[in-house]
């Protein structure tokens, strides 16, 4: 940790700064929303603007992690201790996805997907 | 006794105990929030069409709230700064920074609480949303509480053995009515209420006979067949009221109380049955936005909702031309980049959501359309909310028949799978500002005494304390665009 008096006033000075930073993405963020040149691909919401939107977001976020959190020069056990959890939480996400290979909700997932378009004569 | 490392950092791990502690509980809060944003990515993927509301566009459903979303980031973003700048403070050994920094923290914790109150109360008070039987869903607003069923109440039939009626809250006008017992067990009977109070002292004092009564029977009828009686008489009790009210009163039932209704009675969840005469039991709403993303492309002319409007061609014809000139600009995009629309595109919500104003009588629609062309709800999204309604003129309240409802309520947690998970992780991060809050505030008010035995063994605690503070932030970082906007 740093404690000299130049230390310090080095980390003040990258604290502004991300502090500033954080607030143009954040209007950037809220540009990418409602602005409809950030509208990626088909008009309307889809895959590519939540991309960008997220991307923002992680950018924001390693910002806070790095700088605030120290996580830039932190000791090698935190970093052990921040692997497991990455993993971990990895799977978290991953496991949800292995629903979509369910062949039980297979046939209703059909349905919802074209909502009885298939079925169902106009 | 001298805890070890409480100050200095252990020489093989390089850490003091507070910061080992902090980071593994940090490790179990990402895993109760990576649990909650899995949900989220699952429910999102996977809403049941026609069963579930349809999952909002986050702009559009949040209007002018998105505002508040993107202030409520920069106050989070100030505090996280403030908590920085506070340890830096106690590096330097200046006490007076050090509290002014915290606390602004502190405040920038109630503002943000402040801003999050309002809302949830929008949401629960403002922001209402009806599906008919068709699956067309109108939102607006839900005007004078009449989701409320209105009727006049002449006679009151419950069991004593039960809870205090819930017919008791939704009984209007400010003066109690008076009841006389028409029937009910001995002792019960012919007695006269005419206060909230003595409703209560009543219900109780009867409850207490009528189980009386009922211990009596059941002992009658043990010593009878201990007795050797062949057949004895089977326990038989009275423990139904009928009270009749000396003049007509007025209630507003609680729908979710209420079991079924006809013309003349209303039956309420809890077996209390009030007869007399329904008043109405149509619901006056106020239509910002119909949503047709339930309903086939072929079928939505004739939908529902536009019968409900009255057939208000004013209406219609926005919803529709909004509805063509996004479809223009899809048909632009595929025509350019070639290919063909995707079915997922012509039913989604870009197409088959859209504002309309349904003008009071006397308000020329052509003035509305040339509104609705700026203010459609995806090209604006600030628009549609009542908030804005004076820039389209006064809306005309239509009434809604219960018949034609599936569903309706305030923009809750059970209005659909966006709003359950997003009260949900909403209010999971609000608790968390309150905790981080009050935590730092104590270091803040009550750190001086170990400021001056061991100013850096303060520092530690804020830095901890702080590191809790921006997992705090980085949380909101994901649910502000996730929530509000994409």
């Amino acid at each position: 940790m740093a404690d000299a008096p130049h230390d310090l006033s080095k980390h003040k000075k990258s604290y502004a700064a991300v502090g500033i930073a954080l607030l143009v993405f954040t209007v950037v963020t809220v540009t990418i929303g409602l602005h409809p040149w950030f509208d990626l691909g088909v008009p309307g919401p889809d895959a590519g603007d939540f991309v960008l939107g997220l991307l923002v977001a992680t950018i924001k976020a390693s910002l806070v992690a790095l700088i605030f959190m120290h996580l830039n020069h932190e000791k090698g056990l935190i970093y052990k201790m921040l692997v497991f959890t990455f993993f971990f939480a990895s799977g978290l996400m991953i496991l949800t996805l292995f629903a979509d290979f369910d062949p039980i909700v297979e046939q209703f997932d059909t349905f919802k997907t074209t909502r009885g378009w298939l079925t169902e004569k106009p | 006794m001298e805890i070890p490392y409480e100050v200095t950092p252990r020489r093989d791990t390089g850490l003091y105990n507070a910061k080992l502690g902090v980071w593994l509980f940090l490790a179990s809060e990402v895993m109760l929030f990576g649990g909650l944003f899995s949900g989220y990515v699952f429910l999102r993927m996977g809403g049941q069409e026609g069963v579930d509301n349809p999952w909002p566009w986050g702009v559009s459903v949040h209007k002018n709230f998105v505002w508040l979303g993107a202030i409520n980031t920069v106050v989070l973003i100030a505090s996280s700064v403030g908590v920085v700048f506070a340890w830096v403070a106690l590096k330097e050994r200046n006490w007076r920074k050090y509290q002014i920094c915290m606390y602004f923290v502190v405040a920038c914790a109630a503002v943000f609480m402040c801003i999050k109150t309002v809302e949830y109360n929008s949401k629960l008070n403002h922001h209402h949303g009806i599906k008919l039987v068709d699956n067309s869903v109108m939102e607006g607003v839900i005007l004078n509480q009449t989701d409320h069923l209105q009727f006049t109440g002449e006679k009151l039939s419950f069991s004593l053995s039960g809870a205090l009626p819930a017919v008791l809250n939704d009984l209007k006008g400010e003066e109690f009515p008076v009841f006389t017992v028409a029937e009910g067990p001995e002792g019960v009977k012919g007695a006269e209420i005419s206060s909230h109070a003595a409703f209560k002292a009543w219900f109780a004092k009867s409850r207490r006979i009528a189980t009386d009564n009922l211990v009596r029977e059941r002992q009658r009828f043990r010593a009878e067949l201990a007795g050797g009686t062949a057949n004895p008489k089977p326990v038989s009790v009275v423990s139904s009221v009928t009270l009749s009210a000396a003049k007509p009163f007025a209630i507003a039932a609680n729908p979710r109380k209420v079991m079924a209704h006809n013309a003349t009675s209303v039956n309420y969840r809890d077996g209390v049955k009030v007869e007399g005469k329904l008043v109405t039991d149509d619901v006056l709403f106020e239509v910002h936005e119909v949503d047709l993303q339930l309903v086939l492309p072929t079928k939505q002319q004739g939908a529902l909702v536009w019968e409900v409007l009255n057939d208000d061609e004013g209406a219609k014809k926005q919803f529709f031309d909004a509805q063509h000139r996004k479809y223009q600009e899809i048909k632009a995009y595929f025509d350019k980049h070639g290919g063909v629309i995707p079915e997922s595109q012509l039913r989604g919500r870009y197409l088959n959501v859209q504002y309309v104003h349904v003008a009071a009588d006397g308000e020329g629609h052509g003035k509305e359309d040339k509104h609705a062309q700026v203010h459609s709800s995806e090209s604006n999204p600030t628009a549609g909310g009542g908030e804005h309604e004076g820039h389209h003129g006064p809306s005309r309240q239509i009434a809604v028949p219960r018949d034609k409802i599936k569903f309706m309520g305030n923009h809750g947690p059970r209005y659909g799978t966006y709003y359950a998970i997003y009260f949900t992780m909403t209010a999971l991060h609000g608790l968390h500002v309150i905790g981080g809050a009050l935590v730092l505030l104590f270091f803040a008010v009550f750190g001086k005494k170990l400021y001056l035995k061991n100013p850096e063994h303060l520092a530690n605690r804020v830095e901890v304390g702080g590191l809790f503070w921006h997992f705090v932030d980085l949380i909101w970082i994901f649910l502000f665009p996730i929530m509000y906007l994409l």
